[in-house]
């Protein structure tokens, strides 16, 4: 009977110490929540804002200006930057879909002498600072545009075909095909399938999670390049958004509200992206361990 | 007797129909891998090559003249000499490490080692051979996009003729000649030893070791050789001028600095194992020659460093401060989110959806949200909030003055040692912000690894709270922590974006890392050697970082 209570007891004063704990765990993680979205929430109340409200020491705006967004919008050319960026963002990833999906096929599921080699080659290019690309690659960007009938520089190409290829999606893409049952491609070989259209026909379906993680990954990436696209682009025709934006908070100085306008313009599709992908993103970089 | 031949050549063709197939697949395969590695090839390996050749040229948007190692020494001073001769050092200690390590492997299996050794060096010389081809039909193909420039038509035709022009020149004619004779002499010797000599599987795996022995060789010994005349040059333009030049001197004194350091720290671990007073004397001495390593570094590299490149040193100091201020805070900061995380809390994805946010949005307008809310003017955001508090208002972005200085204003600390700048520290808060999000997700897929019986096996034998954490937590997930202190160390190494958007004139380039640096020389000044040479010696410098991080790792990784 005593021996039951005591154990109540004791119990009860564990609970209630865990209680506590818990509170401050609570606590801890709001506020760190609060840190990381604090900015945000200021962006867009400050996007709102009239000027004066924007310089002084207004938290929220009293009337919520929504023109400044029609004014970020034409000022800074933003309607051409997000289409520009949109178009190179949907070259790249067509390319990546095939040209990466490609090699991480071959890679998994194919037997050829140096194979080993060539892998360990193409993920030897993630250690390269980005710097270091810069010169040589912009050499042959601009050779390239010279020798062909169309220019790269300030183009499409010299945007996007660099980045059709990458050692990260192929590493990404090959873990997940090397998943694939092997009785499924010697079913599909009696079948008298090649392996391109074991490829498209029955591999790329049972892969769309990878897939979409590609997409998404190469998405971002695109839309948020800036040292690149600064290199290669030097009018608004070909400008992407990321470049937009940067030499807009330049220009824009002291127009704080018209700068988070567009600061909000440039989020905005990544945010839509990143809550309705939000799964893909968060397994896409826990399995795979490593991006950018 | 009809039975069995007929069996027989039934069997035949179907080993010949299954090495067919082999030979298909293989075609198959290399198909698929083409667009690839074309891709990858000419915009990321070949990029490496390439940047060392322009880095070896004065070459402002053109190829202008052979430059040796100019550049690098404009960039570091004679510590460029020291760089190479190390590397030369290092490529040979490499392929003298595999020999030996080969050959120990043949005495024990009894394979016939030596025998590779011949075809190895020939293809090995017919590669390098190959690449001097290359690189004497490179300038010529470049050319081309020049002359195209003047011509009102470019058809291919154009094209065809001016690449013909460039590859019947008889230097690149003779060399892709020679090359591909040598790589036939290689590969013929190679088919006869196998032929003759050893027909296993063990041979060819030594005939490719040789190979990569060879090209080891051949490359410190280019290496060695490209160092040996341009010190010679160094030595005899000095002489023309009448100046004095120390660069063996101060090539030998620093090794045996480095050295001295080195040998210390080795004798020191030693020294911790035994507990007699002989230890204690070794540690003494360890330590002496601790003092008199650094002290010989310190004598011999600031006078170089003055003489190198002030904007490059101070990129590098710039991203070394930023790397030290950075890493630890954001490790710790998110090793600890995400073991709260980790406990039995509701809402675990709503906060890991939000931790996330910083990191996936796009850097330039997270930058531009930073850029305005710490503006150095008296009323942006931040300053707001302090002058609230009753503080005085910072300048933030705008202030070059290290922290050191600012915390201890009457200290008078000279710059060299002032630690990151006001604005700098902005940034580094912005990386924070940033990749915590992302350690916390990496962290807790390492948490998640953890056997929860590890941890109950520990609160039994009477660990509490902090002795399960650092007994249990921190060994099993010492390969994640080594894997993340791995990529943010190099990210803050590469880091280029937010550091772009977050520069201020009024920062006077106490903000401008590495990259920056190199982006600067390239596109503003069009230097396009020079910013070649600064990106290699960078690439150089996080190399060594990453044999470091690996080294460590390796005494104190546990894995399983």
């Amino acid at each position: 009977m005593a021996n039951e209570t005591m154990t109540e007891t004791l119990r009860k004063a564990k609970a209630k110490r865990f209680d506590i704990a818990h509170f401050l765990i609570y606590v801890i993680l709001i506020f760190g929540a609060i840190i990381a979205a604090v900015p945000f929430l200021w962006m867009v109340s400050a996007s709102l804002m009239t000027l004066s409200e924007a310089t002084g020491r207004a938290i929220l705006p009293k009337v919520p200006q929504w023109a400044n967004y029609i004014d970020a919008w034409k000022e800074a050319n933003f309607s051409e930057y997000f289409v520009n960026s949109v178009i190179i963002a949907a070259i790249t990833i067509a390319g990546q879909m095939v040209f990466s999906t490609l090699a991480a096929y071959a890679f998994a599921q194919m037997k050829f002498p140096g194979r080993d080699f060539l892998f360990t080659l193409i993920l030897s290019t993630l250690m390269l600072p980005e710097a270091v690309t810069w010169v040589p690659n912009f050499i042959t960007v601009t050779w390239l545009g010279r020798i062909g009938p169309i220019p790269w520089v300030n183009n499409w190409p010299a945007l996007t075909v660099p980045f059709m290829a990458s050692a990260f999606n192929i590493f990404l893409l090959r873990q997940f095909f090397m998943q694939i049952p092997r009785d499924l491609w010697d079913s599909a070989q009696i079948d008298g399938a090649g392996h391109l259209r074991y490829l498209v026909q029955i591999v790329l379906p049972i892969s769309k999670a990878a897939l979409m993680t590609v997409i998404l990954f190469t998405f971002i990436g695109s839309w948020n390049s800036l040292a690149w696209p600064m290199l290669v682009t030097n009018s608004p025709e070909w400008r992407p958004i990321s470049v937009g934006l940067s030499s807009f908070f330049d220009e824009a100085g002291a127009q704080v509200h018209l700068q988070m306008a567009g600061a909000v313009i440039t989020i905005a599709p990544i945010l839509l992206l990143y809550f309705t992908a939000q799964k893909q993103f968060t397994e896409g970089i826990a399995t795979s361990g490593l991006k950018g | 007797m009809a039975l069995s031949e007929s069996a027989i050549s039934a069997q035949r063709s179907l080993l010949r129909g299954q090495r067919i197939r082999k030979i298909r697949e293989s075609l198959t395969a290399y198909l698929f891998l083409l667009p690839a590695i074309t891709i990858i090839g000419v915009f990321g390996l070949f990029p490496l090559a390439f940047a060392f050749y322009v880095s070896l040229h004065h070459w402002r948007i053109v190829r202008g003249k052979y430059a040796g190692l100019a550049n690098y020494v404009k960039a570091i001073d004679n510590l460029a000499y020291f760089a190479f001769f190390w590397v030369t050092i290092l490529l040979i200690y490499l392929a003298v490490k595999k020999i030996i390590a080969m050959s120990k492997e043949a005495r024990e299996v009894g394979g016939k080692l030596s025998i590779w050794a011949l075809p190895g060096l020939i293809t090995a010389v017919g590669l390098a051979w190959f690449v001097k081809f290359f690189f004497t039909f490179l300038p010529g193909v470049l050319e081309i996009g020049m002359k195209l420039r003047g011509v009102a038509e470019r058809t291919p035709e154009v094209f065809r003729k001016f690449l013909k022009e460039a590859w019947l020149e008889p230097a690149v004619q003779a060399s892709f000649r020679q090359s591909l004779l040598i790589l036939a002499i290689g590969l013929i010797t190679a088919y006869l030893v196998h032929r003759f000599v050893d027909d296993t599987n063990r041979g060819i795996g030594y005939y490719s070791a040789f190979i990569s022995v060879f090209i080891l060789l051949i490359a410190g010994l280019m290496l060695g050789w490209l160092t040996w005349t341009e010190i010679q040059a160094a030595y005899a333009k000095a002489m023309e001028e009448g100046k004095e030049l120390a660069i063996w001197s101060q090539l030998v004194t620093i090794s045996a600095g480095f050295l001295l350091l080195y040998l210390s720290w080795i004798v020191w671990q030693r020294a911790q194992k035994t507990e007699s007073n002989f230890g204690f004397a070794i540690r003494f001495g360890a330590a002496a020659a601790l003092i008199l390593g650094g002290w010989i570094l310190i004598a011999e590299l600031p006078p170089i460093i003055i003489s190198g490149d002030k904007d490059w040193w101070r990129g590098l100091q710039v991203t070394a401060y930023y790397s030290f201020f950075t890493v630890p805070f954001q490790l710790g900061l998110s090793m600890f989110l995400a073991s709260l995380l980790f406990q039995n809390i509701k809402g675990k994805s709503f906060f890991r959806l939000i931790y996330f946010l910083p990191y996936i949005t796009n850097p330039v307008a997270a930058a531009g949200i930073f850029r305005v809310l710490f503006s150095g003017k008296p009323n942006s955001p931040v300053n707001n909030i302090i002058t609230a508090l009753g503080g005085q208002p910072l300048k933030w972005l705008d202030d070059p003055t290290g922290l050191f200085q600012l915390l201890f204003p009457h200290a008078n600390i000279p710059d060299w040692i002032a630690g990151p700048s006001l604005a700098l520290v902005v940034i580094i808060l912005y990386n924070i912000w940033t990749y915590v999000g992302y350690d916390t997700v990496i962290f807790l897929a390492g948490l998640g690894g953890i056997p929860k019986e590890l941890y109950e096996a520990a609160s039994i034998d009477g660990a509490d709270r902090f002795a399960q954490f650092r007994h249990i937590t921190v060994p099993l997930l010492s390969p994640t922590i080594y894997f993340l202190t791995l990529i943010a160390v190099i990210g803050t190494f590469k880091a280029f974006t937010h550091v772009w958007v977050l520069r201020s004139a009024a920062a006077l380039g106490t903000t401008d890392t590495a990259s920056v640096v190199i982006f600067l020389e390239f596109s503003r000044n069009t230097r396009y050697g020079y910013a070649s040479s600064l990106a290699i010696i960078l690439l150089g410098v996080v190399l060594i970082l990453t044999l470091i991080n690996n080294y460590v790792a390796s005494k104190k990784v546990f894995y399983g």
